[in-house]
């Protein structure tokens, strides 16, 4: 099998692995508060996901097929950006709260 | 550069979105400020690996952003999309978790509950 294909994907498993101490030795407590979580993702995940659709259809970017699975979602969304679309804040809020706790501030 | 105005104005519109209607106070907050620094420098890595012209994951066609890549090949639009879409959603946490009695919004909050202890 041919690893590069996930790329993408292996790229955003370690974004989730490398942010996972934030939560347990940091104390962020994002990954065990999930209906506040699921409250904050929801709506960016809409909006980004359409910006996406949007520029993908009109050309503004594309993805290298060499490193993507070529699994594809509704509308010809790879799934490598739900994935992103996803990962990427929740590394955000846990940096977020990580650093509120090591702070010990608002 | 259809990449290019959109990045801009989603920043002016998350700001918007807090200034006129979330109102967290996260733009005032230190911690705002600290965490961004620590997630820009993992946001130039990441990026930079999706951008990297030598093997590139995401293909930028060029007509449609300002061509300006820093560091490496990162698209300069990037930041403002990238920017857009987590300050987005800490706006969103921190209205969420309103009301929480850990919600870190308010230091009243976490004395009164140390002096519980």
């Amino acid at each position: 099998m041919d690893v590069d294909r996930f790329q993408y994907l292996i790229l955003m498993g370690l974004c989730l692995l490398i942010t996972l101490p934030l939560e347990f030795l940091f104390g962020a407590r994002v990954w065990r508060r999930p209906r506040r979580l699921a409250a904050a993702l929801g709506i960016p995940l809409v909006i980004f996901v359409v910006w996406d659709l949007i520029a993908i259809a009109r050309d503004h970017w594309d993805y290298n097929p060499q490193y993507v699975t070529g699994w594809e979602l509704p509308f010809d969304l790879p799934v490598e950006e739900l994935t992103f679309f996803l990962v990427i804040p929740v590394c955000g809020l846990l940096t977020l709260e990580a650093v509120r706790n090591v702070l010990n501030r608002d | 550069m259809e990449y290019t105005w959109p990045a801009i104005v989603s920043v002016l519109v998350v700001i918007a979105i807090e200034l006129f209607w979330l109102k967290t106070g996260l733009f005032r907050k230190v911690t705002f400020y600290v965490s961004w620094a620590i997630i820009l420098f993992f946001m130039v890595l990441v990026d930079g690996w999706l951008t990297k012209l030598s093997a590139p994951i995401v293909l930028y066609n060029p007509a449609e952003n300002s061509g300006i890549r820093f560091p490496w090949d990162i698209p300069v639009e990037d930041y403002l999309f990238g920017f857009a879409l987590i300050t987005l959603t800490m706006l969103l946490w921190d209205r969420a978790g309103r009301g929480e009695p850990d919600d870190g919004s308010s230091r009243r909050t976490r004395i009164l509950l140390i002096r519980r202890r």
